[in-house]
């Protein structure tokens, strides 16, 4: 990797790390006309910048406004990469459902999620929040999902959880695809118990899982 | 079974002299599972303090349990204030709009009038209906959801957590107007003959970091406080989730009891502030008391105790947060008789 390539990444990623949408806006601009690969910043910057703000997030440097903040100058370089990016011999990426579940409209957990999804290199569809059960079910076949992630903050809304693992088996597709759940009153028992394939603590916790679940790699 | 030989007024009166009770004080928190103890839909709460009274004393009279809390949401103020909340047939109203969409707006804002606006005569209906009818044993509390969350509320979680960043005069601004709803709220509180309980979940380290608690939280509470304090009322504090790095600046801000989620650990808060102020919790509410059974629950009672029952300003045997409405009766009989059978000093 040329040395003008590598700290055109350590500045698209550093500028995720220091919250500073600007940076990122004119990194990204450096990268498109410096004709360096955009998928590759993405990935060695963009995203790598994120994974660094997560770990800071586990590491209780960062909290939930910094994470929020750092998506913003991603989402920002990101925009200006995207129309840049090569379609072709890029693999396809595995697809993710998320949302959170009827009743329920704390998002800022989901939201955390989605954005380390994309970041690991899933395609993710948000359907929002206080969505019925049978969306969830309808949207991840229309578009061929992998993974089901579903999300609560609320205790009494946790049982929409185990609807959408029912109608699954209901409707005899509960093997093409993989149902994950979080939130702070679920648990790994709770998951169990509605017959998830899995629990995440916290974000970077569903990356992992979701890695796990779909093999290695993002990739399909 | 052991029978309770005090009322719940003289169990808390002489555990706070330090006389000898007949057992620990005890307090699952019991929200919209009252609902189901008289048979009637969480939804028809709305706006019925005599509806919402009722059940919340005849869970009391059913459980035996130390503190009423009069709460059905947190979004009692936020609503008055212009909020939309969303009242499903059978289960907890939520957040639907914030009540503001966009910063302009600001302005527009206005404290509450608790006597006028929203559902808060309604509440305050309740609180004083309830006193009425067991006011005399027991102590009757009101929810009442402080400045930082509150703020949230105005402007959705989202936005607020990137104005701290981008324009934290708008955050002290929303705070600000949240602390005058809080405090004509908790005036009405107490005039009703009840004390404000003070619940706080967007300040929690799962959310926030420690330096932003103290800088957009902290001066707004500790203003609640010291008037709830004037008014010669001591202050329960619950934030929910991960609350370690801020026990300290909860003390500081004048807090005479903590209430600690399960998310954070009793034995180490017993250790880090329980010098210094009374700690209740922590039994799972969703993991254990909705989802476990009696045996379970009886178990998670007794680690608590065990983990503060020597707390040095006094502890209350309590689940980490709000039960979950369809929480099981036996599993609330449980943690009371789990707390009967211990007696006092507890033998766990």
């Amino acid at each position: 990797m040329s040395e003008i390539k590598a700290e055109l990444f350590k500045r698209l990623s550093d500028a995720v790390v220091d919250m500073d949408e600007d940076k990122a806006v004119a990194a990204a601009s450096e990268v498109v006309e410096r004709g360096v690969d955009a998928y590759q910043a993405i990935e060695r910057g963009l995203s790598a910048g994120m994974e660094r703000a997560g770990q800071l997030f586990d590491e209780e440097e960062y909290f939930i406004p910094e994470l929020l903040m750092c998506s913003d100058a991603m989402y920002a370089g990101m925009d200006v990469l995207k129309p840049h990016l090569r379609t072709d011999g890029v693999a396809e990426k595995h697809k993710v459902v998320i949302g959170v579940v009827q009743g329920d409209t704390h998002d800022i957990g989901k939201n955390l999620v989605k954005i380390m999804l994309e970041t690991s290199g899933f395609e993710v569809t948000d359907l929002g929040r206080d969505i019925p059960p049978d969306r969830f079910v309808e949207t991840a076949k229309e578009i061929g999902a992998s993974i089901i992630a579903l999300s609560t903050l609320m205790t009494t809304t946790m049982e929409g959880m185990g609807a959408v693992v029912q109608q699954l088996s209901a409707e005899g597709i509960r093997d093409r695809f993989k149902v994950i759940v979080g939130g702070g009153p679920i648990s790994q028992g709770f998951a169990d118990r509605i017959g998830a394939d899995g629990y995440a603590v916290n974000a970077a916790d569903a990356i992992r899982l979701a890695r796990s679940l779909v093999g290695q790699g993002a990739t399909a | 079974m052991r029978r309770d030989q005090m009322t719940p007024h003289e169990r808390l009166t002489a555990y706070a002299a330090g006389a000898p009770v007949d057992r620990f004080p005890c307090v699952p928190i019991v929200g919209n599972t009252a609902a189901r103890v008289i048979g009637a839909k969480v939804g028809d709460f709305r706006g019925n303090g005599a509806l919402i009274a009722e059940a919340q004393v005849a869970s009391y009279r059913l459980f035996g349990y130390d503190i009423i809390r009069i709460f059905t949401d947190l979004y009692t103020q936020a609503e008055a204030m212009g909020a939309t909340v969303c009242y499903p047939e059978d289960e907890t109203a939520y957040l639907a709009a914030p009540a503001v969409a966009d910063l302009s707006e600001l302005e527009r804002l206005r404290p509450a009038d608790p006597y006028r606006d929203g559902n808060l005569p309604q509440h305050l209906e309740a609180m004083r209906r309830a006193v009425d009818a067991v006011g005399k044993e027991v102590a009757v509390t009101g929810a009442v959801t402080c400045p930082f969350t509150n703020a949230s509320f105005l402007v959705g979680a989202d936005r607020l957590a990137r104005l701290m960043m981008r324009s934290p005069e708008a955050v002290h601004r929303l705070c600000g107007l949240s602390l005058e709803t809080n405090l004509a709220y908790a005036g009405a509180i107490i005039d009703a003959g009840c004390t404000p309980s003070l619940t706080d979940a967007m300040s929690s380290m799962s959310v926030i970091s420690p330096r932003q608690f103290r800088e957009f939280s902290f001066p707004y509470l500790k203003r609640l406080i010291d008037y709830i304090h004037g008014r010669g009322k001591a202050v329960t504090l619950h934030i929910c989730g991960k609350t370690a790095g801020i026990w300290d600046a909860m003390v500081e801000a004048g807090a005479d009891c903590l209430s600690i989620d399960n998310d954070a650990d009793l034995a180490e808060a017993r250790v880090a502030v329980g010098d210094r102020v009374r700690l209740m919790g922590n039994v799972h509410p969703s993991e254990v008391m909705l989802q476990g059974t009696p045996e379970t629950v009886r178990a998670a009672t007794r680690a608590c105790i065990k983990q503060a029952k020597d707390n040095p300003k006094g502890f209350i045997v309590a689940s980490g947060c709000s039960l979950p409405t369809e929480t099981p009766f036996a599993n609330i009989h449980a943690m009371l008789d789990t707390v009967r059978e211990a007696g006092w000093p507890a033998a766990v």
